[in-house]
């Protein structure tokens, strides 16, 4: 089937939001008890992750396939199909088996607890007689 | 041959921006993929962290909007301490010029996992179809 092409205005991604190279972007909070992870996900599926926890690590890996529905032929692909792998050095002990990850709305959320040493603590002031 | 003029992003967006709002939230254009078959175009956006009460899909004078805005993110929560940060919060905003003989009434758009997928049907009229040759 012939078209025009150059009927195409270029693709603007914007301020880089989407680069490919560092997709997906992720934002990391301190939550007092917790470390929050959260990633822009869209379009992947629950188990196309691979989140691993180490000692001293964090590893998020998956795939983003984006593929052309049968029976249709693809006018314009400016979402990425990527395969990804991003690691971080967590700033404190965390508590593996309280780790919780969910998926809403092409958000991946990854909920760490830190381990109790590396929890915030109270220091009571006593006042010496 | 294909006579059907392909669904293409408007140059610019249109000066009155959807819902562009109180809040001082910027808007990034979403990523889309096209595809076409006979029958219909569909058009598949990512917009992560748009809720389905967030999503705006309209249609007017050749022109179809898509608008989606993100739930509140974490980081308006007051309890946490932002460590990294790699996306500020933003919304969602694009216009896209749609070919005439979209049946406009037939549009459907549907959320899953962060990526809007917006049916557009053609009219009767552009459908291909098969014409029996009488014998004269």
């Amino acid at each position: 089937m012939d078209r025009v092409w150059d009927d195409y205005e270029p693709v603007a991604p914007d301020v880089g939001i989407f680069a490919t190279s560092d997709w997906p972007r992720v934002n990391v909070y301190d939550a007092g008890q917790s470390l929050v992870l959260s990633a822009d996900v869209p379009g992947v599926a629950e188990k196309d992750f691979n989140i691993t926890l180490t000692p001293d690590g964090l590893t998020l890996s998956g795939e983003r396939k984006t593929t052309v529905p049968e029976g249709y032929s693809a006018q314009r692909q400016e979402r990425p199909a990527a395969r990804f792998t991003r690691s971080w050095t967590l700033p404190y002990k965390v508590d593996a088996d309280r780790t919780t990850a969910t998926l809403k709305d092409g958000v991946l959320t990854i909920t760490l607890a830190k381990a109790a040493d590396a929890q915030p603590r109270q220091i009571t002031v006593r006042a010496q007689a | 041959m294909s006579i059907f003029t392909a669904i293409r992003p408007s140059a610019k967006n249109p000066p009155e921006r959807v819902d562009q709002r109180a809040t001082n939230v910027p808007t990034v254009t979403p990523l889309v993929d096209v595809f076409e078959n006979a029958n219909e175009i569909l058009l598949w956006a990512d917009v992560p962290g748009a809720t389905r009460e967030g999503v705006e899909v309209h249609v007017d004078k050749g022109q179809l909007t898509l608008a989606a805005r993100r739930a509140a993110v974490t980081q308006a929560d007051a309890r946490l301490t932002p460590l990294e940060i790699e996306q500020r919060r933003y919304d969602y905003h694009r216009v896209f010029t749609v070919p005439t003989g979209i049946d406009a009434a037939k549009i459907e758009a549907e959320l899953t996992a962060g990526v809007l997928k917006v049916r557009l049907p053609k009219s009767e009229s552009l459908r291909p179809r098969k014409i029996d040759v009488k014998v004269g």
